[in-house]
């Protein structure tokens, strides 16, 4: 019992611990294929280190929503880690307190308050990055309904760690035309939901043309901190929902010795930074959607969720 | 030796068409096509008399071959083409001076590629091949559509060709459920007979799913309503020569095929063909009648007519409905021969007059006798006026139906007939008669073969409204036992 | 190894699908091209894979003939015969937004696995069932591709299209249809190329525009 909750904690340090790693990667390989040296990969630990130690600069029009919100975008990825499956193939103590509907709408908690938190400035920019975000993640919603419900309708559960078990028994299933659909939709929602190209330049500096980089604008020290830490993780917390619930259960811990534990630190984070150079890739290849174009992506991305679901039809009701 | 004859008719088209590239002066390709057509036409004459003695001829077994109703099509096929292709001699020199020697070359080379790839479809006894066939016949009308090359014939040729095809992929499908339901029913090779023969077996469900595709697929290009609507573009954009081919025998060709399913609907009672068959043709013909009305192009004229005339054929096959009757195809026999006669004559009045708007020709009458009169004549023919032929179908199809009990049905087809004639009438008369107003362009003398080619298109519309020869009837019974669906 | 072709098979149905879906929605003569290229790959890689499945050679050949003709002849062909700037264009104004008609094929989709339903529970029962529904939503939704868009090469692509999903169907549905039928046709999809290829050339020479959906002159009206 007491080993459960240990390796739940150990499961949130790992993300807590190991986001700022995985975007500082991310960013330096970005660099890197465009022929720049990039950052050093440990930079967001020093920026966060250096945000921690500064003072913060509040303005005297926010309410109590604004100075919260950091704290509220820092905590929901936390809560969405205890629910799925970071390190282990088993549930673990907090397992059962949620499933992946719950998971998103924690999520969708901590994007609400910090567009609430936009609003809540004066600043210009504030709530034209806030309407955009909203935008983005209301024509999100609909797809992550449809794969939840697609999930839930081959597994029988939406529990994580079940419907992580689903989809290799029996071995070819992997290649069921419902897995791979679903895979590519969810792909879509995260480069939507983290706000990575084509829907929003994660490195652009220009205001106007921002979409979920404007949350973290008005903040300063140790808010800014909170903000962009909880940025890493929740972009963490959606791959590792994406490789190990949705993808493959290669390499989590089948049982309690801490010798796999460690194994399977080392295993996902193989399976991370694999990930991370899929999207350097589409990074690298695509270009920017112009704004009124992203809803056609998520309709693109719905209606390939969509056909996962149809094809489950064809092939499970009429074989 | 009729198996030589058999395929002698494709293979004269064949060649025809690669010497017709061989640029050996202003008269090569066009004697070409006309020698070779008219051979094609004896070399059908023949299989006709070996198919009224034999029954059917069997080239390849399973694969080619025809019977009565296909040796039928190959004397009608062959006819309109040689008509055509006398005509075109005198169209041709005449469209010559604006569009270039090798433009006419190439007229050729696909007229006769046309006509082998129509000549294939009744030959063909495997039904796969058949809709290959029919496809073929497609393609390689499209660029004769658009060979005026001006912005009508060109949207006509594109929503020919898109519309068709997209009946040519239903009809695949069609064709493969029916394949489908004749490997449930263990029956071998997939051809016609075949069919016919496991039909009781069959899968009434399948069969049903597939007729209804192979119906809405070719009927597209049969000109069915409502998928008809490329058809009076196509038909009137075209050379008026190529016009007569595709209303006069193509569409008729393709109706044969969907007239091939009907003997097995027959034996299969959980299916009502009848009642679609009739309901679908007398839809056409409905819709055709109160369309010619508001016309105002002298080939769409005609085009709209060939509407008219599938719906008739349709709603004949119904009504002869395991019952042998031959109405269906002598039908089809009247309406080739008097179509190619009207679109002759619409595409004289086109040459002299220089417009084809029913509105600016007036007093064809006066301006030149002789195409005023085949007018005249044409528009009478083919909405079935005594003495003519067709007027002996129509009378033989409504005494049909009336004895098959169909009293409703025969009561509307009576009245769109009359609507129609009434329409066509009253545009010819307005056209051949009337005082004649000056042209906006002048026309060109009419050339001598064109009006060869009127006089030997009329007559047999005359001949035939009188008296039908031996051997024709003979072949036009065979030609109803193959669709009558009970024992011969 | 067999039981792996089995899903194999269903995931190039369900690319297949996917594939007709994008060819609605892509706004660019390009894009469609390529989305043609990948559905015809996935029909090769399913005639191939219930060729395995059933064991029925003909299947082979049928696949190495429509790898040869569809994803390699037929680009190669299009690129000699339309010009050049044909394909560089896209479609700014389109006949129904994208999300509506994806919503819309979305509905033939569905329609279609119902006709697919009733057609395999009247004929004998097949082991790669997917395929049928598959192929008539093909089918539909090749016909809607060219209801939708106005150029003329995405409208010769949904006829391919449609011609795709009624083989699709036919290599569950008629495995052993005769081979010859089998290579006329797939020699046949290249004959439609040329001629409308052709056909587009001479619009685009005439009319000066290949948006063919504009050519509406041919009615009952008085021409001026």
């Amino acid at each position: 019992m007491i080993t459960y909750i240990i390796y739940n904690l150990v499961q949130v340090a790992f993300v807590m611990g190991l986001s700022p790693l995985i975007v500082g990667i991310l960013n330096r390989a970005r660099e890197m294929v465009q022929s720049k040296r990039g950052p050093s990969i440990f930079q967001p630990y020093r920026d966060l280190a250096k945000l921690f130690n500064k003072d913060q600069v509040v303005s005297e029009e926010s309410s109590w929503i604004f100075r919260i919100t950091p704290y509220l975008v820092f905590i929901t990825p936390v809560f969405v880690t205890l629910l799925i499956p970071v390190l282990t193939r088993f549930p673990l103590f907090f397992a059962f307190a949620g499933d992946m509907l719950a998971a998103g709408s924690v999520l969708a908690l901590g994007g609400f308050f910090s567009a609430l938190a936009a609003v809540d400035t004066t600043n210009p920019y504030g709530p034209m990055g806030a309407s955009r975000t909203r935008m983005v993640s209301f024509l999100a919603e609909p797809v992550f309904m449809i794969v939840f419900f697609t999930v839930s309708f081959v597994a029988g559960s939406t529990i994580p760690y079940i419907v992580q078990t689903k989809w290799i028994t029996p071995p070819a299933a992997f290649f069921e035309p419902v897995h791979i659909l679903l895979l590519l939709s969810f792909l879509m929602i995260i480069l939507a939901e983290n706000g990575r190209i084509p829907v929003d330049n994660p490195s652009g500096h220009f205001e106007l043309a921002m979409i979920d980089e404007s949350k973290g604008l008005e903040y300063s020290g140790k808010g800014a901190a909170l903000m962009k830490w909880g940025g890493y993780m929740k972009f963490t917390v959606l791959l590792i929902v994406f490789l190990n619930v949705l993808l493959h259960p290669w390499g989590l811990a089948p049982s309690l010795s801490p010798v796999q534990g460690l194994v399977a630190i080392l295993l996902v984070s193989v399976k991370i930074l694999g990930f991370l150079a899929v999207l350097v890739v589409i990074e690298s290849s695509l270009a920017k959607l112009r704004l009124f174009r992203i809803s056609e992506f998520l309709a693109a991305s719905f209606i390939i969720a969509v056909a996962a679901m149809i094809s489950q039809l064809f092939t499970g009701g009429a074989a | 030796m009729t198996t030589s004859l058999l395929f002698a008719i494709p293979l004269l088209y064949l060649l025809a068409a690669v010497l017709s590239l061989v640029p050996l002066g202003r008269w090569f390709a066009r004697g070409l096509t006309i020698v070779a057509t008219v051979g094609a036409l004896v070399a059908a004459g023949g299989c006709a008399a070996q198919a009224v003695a034999a029954g059917s001829i069997t080239a390849i077994p399973d694969w080619v071959g025809v019977d009565g109703f296909g040796a039928l099509l190959l004397l009608l096929i062959s006819f309109v083409g040689a008509l055509a292709a006398v005509f075109s001699w005198g169209y041709m020199k005449v469209r010559a001076r604006e569009r270039g020697k090798r433009a006419i070359r190439l007229y050729h080379v696909n007229f006769n590629l046309f006509l082998f790839s129509i000549v294939m479809v009744p030959m063909m006894q495997e039904v796969a091949l058949a809709w290959i066939a029919i496809e073929l016949t497609t393609l390689l009308s499209v660029l004769l559509v658009g060979f005026e090359n001006n912005h009508e014939a060109l949207e006509a040729a594109w929503k020919y060709v898109i519309l068709t095809m997209i009946g040519a992929a239903i009809a695949l499908l069609g064709i493969i459920v029916l394949y489908r339901a004749l490997q449930d029913a263990h029956g071998g090779p997939f051809t016609w007979s075949a069919l016919q023969a496991a039909a009781p077996g069959l899968s009434p469900v399948l069969f049903e799913a597939g007729f209804l595709l192979l119906l809405v697929g070719f009927g597209t290009k049969v000109g069915l309503v409502p998928l008809h609507v490329w058809l009076p573009d196509a038909h009137s954009q075209a050379p008026s020569p190529v016009c007569a081919i595709l209303s006069g025998i193509e569409t008729s060709v393709i109706l044969y095929v969907i007239l091939r399913l009907f003997p097995v609907a027959a034996a299969l009672p959980a299916v009502h063909l009848q009642n679609w068959a009739i309901a679908f043709g007398l839809i056409s013909v409905g819709v055709a009648a109160f369309l010619l009305i508001q016309v105002r192009d002298l080939k769409r004229l005609f085009a709209f007519s060939t509407v008219e005339h599938m719906g008739i054929i349709l709603t004949a096959a119904g009504f002869g409905i395991a019952s042998n009757s031959f109405i269906a195809p002598y039908q089809m026999l009247t309406h080739a021969l008097a179509k190619p006669l009207c679109f002759f004559a619409a595409g004289s009045a086109l040459m002299v007059a220089g417009t084809r708007d029913i509105a600016g020709l007036r007093g064809l009458i006066r301006r030149a006798p002789l195409a005023g009169a085949a007018l005249l004549i044409g528009g009478l023919a083919i909405t079935g006026a005594p003495p003519f032929a067709l007027f002996l179908s129509e009378f033989s199809i409504i005494k049909a139906g009336l004895s098959g009990g169909h009293y409703v049905a025969v009561a509307l087809l009576v009245a769109f007939i009359v609507v129609a004639f009434c329409a066509v009438l009253a545009h010819i008369n307005r056209i051949v008669f009337g005082h004649p107003e000056p042209l906006p362009k002048a026309g060109a003398p009419f050339p001598f073969t064109s009006a060869v080619a009127l006089v030997l298109a009329v007559v047999p519309v005359i001949v035939l409204g009188v008296w039908i020869p031996g051997p024709i009837h003979s072949l036009l019974s065979l030609a109803g036992a193959s669709i009558g669906g009970a024992a011969p | 190894m067999s039981g792996l072709l089995g899903p194999l098979n269903n995931l190039a149905g369900g690319l297949f699908l996917l594939n007709a879906f994008a060819m609605v929605a892509t706004r660019q003569v390009r894009g469609c091209l390529r989305f043609f290229i990948w559905q015809s790959l996935c029909l090769v890689a399913s005639a191939a894979l219930i060729g395995g499945i059933t064991g029925t050679i003909e299947l082979f050949i049928v696949a190495a003939i429509n790898l040869l003709t569809k994803p390699i002849i037929i680009p190669i062909l299009l690129a000699r015969s339309v010009p050049e700037d044909i394909h560089t264009r896209r479609e700014i104004v389109q006949v129904l937004t994208i999300p509506s008609a994806l919503l819309s094929a979305l509905v033939i989709a569905v329609v279609s696995y119902f006709a697919g339903r009733t057609l395999l529970s009247a004929a004998a029962p097949l082991v790669p069932a997917a395929n049928v529904p598959i192929g008539i939503a093909g089918l539909l939704l090749g016909a809607f591709t060219i209801a939708v868009r106005r150029e003329a090469v995405p409208q010769l692509f949904g006829l391919m299209a449609m011609e795709n999903g009624a083989f699709y169907a036919a290599i569950a549905f008629a495995p052993d249809l005769p081979l010859i039928a089998e290579v006329a046709a797939a020699f046949d999809a290249l004959v439609i190329v040329l001629l409308v290829a052709i056909l587009t050339r001479a619009i685009h020479e005439r009319v000066g525009t290949t948006e063919v959906s504009s050519l509406t002159t041919l009615k009952e009206e008085p021409r001026p």
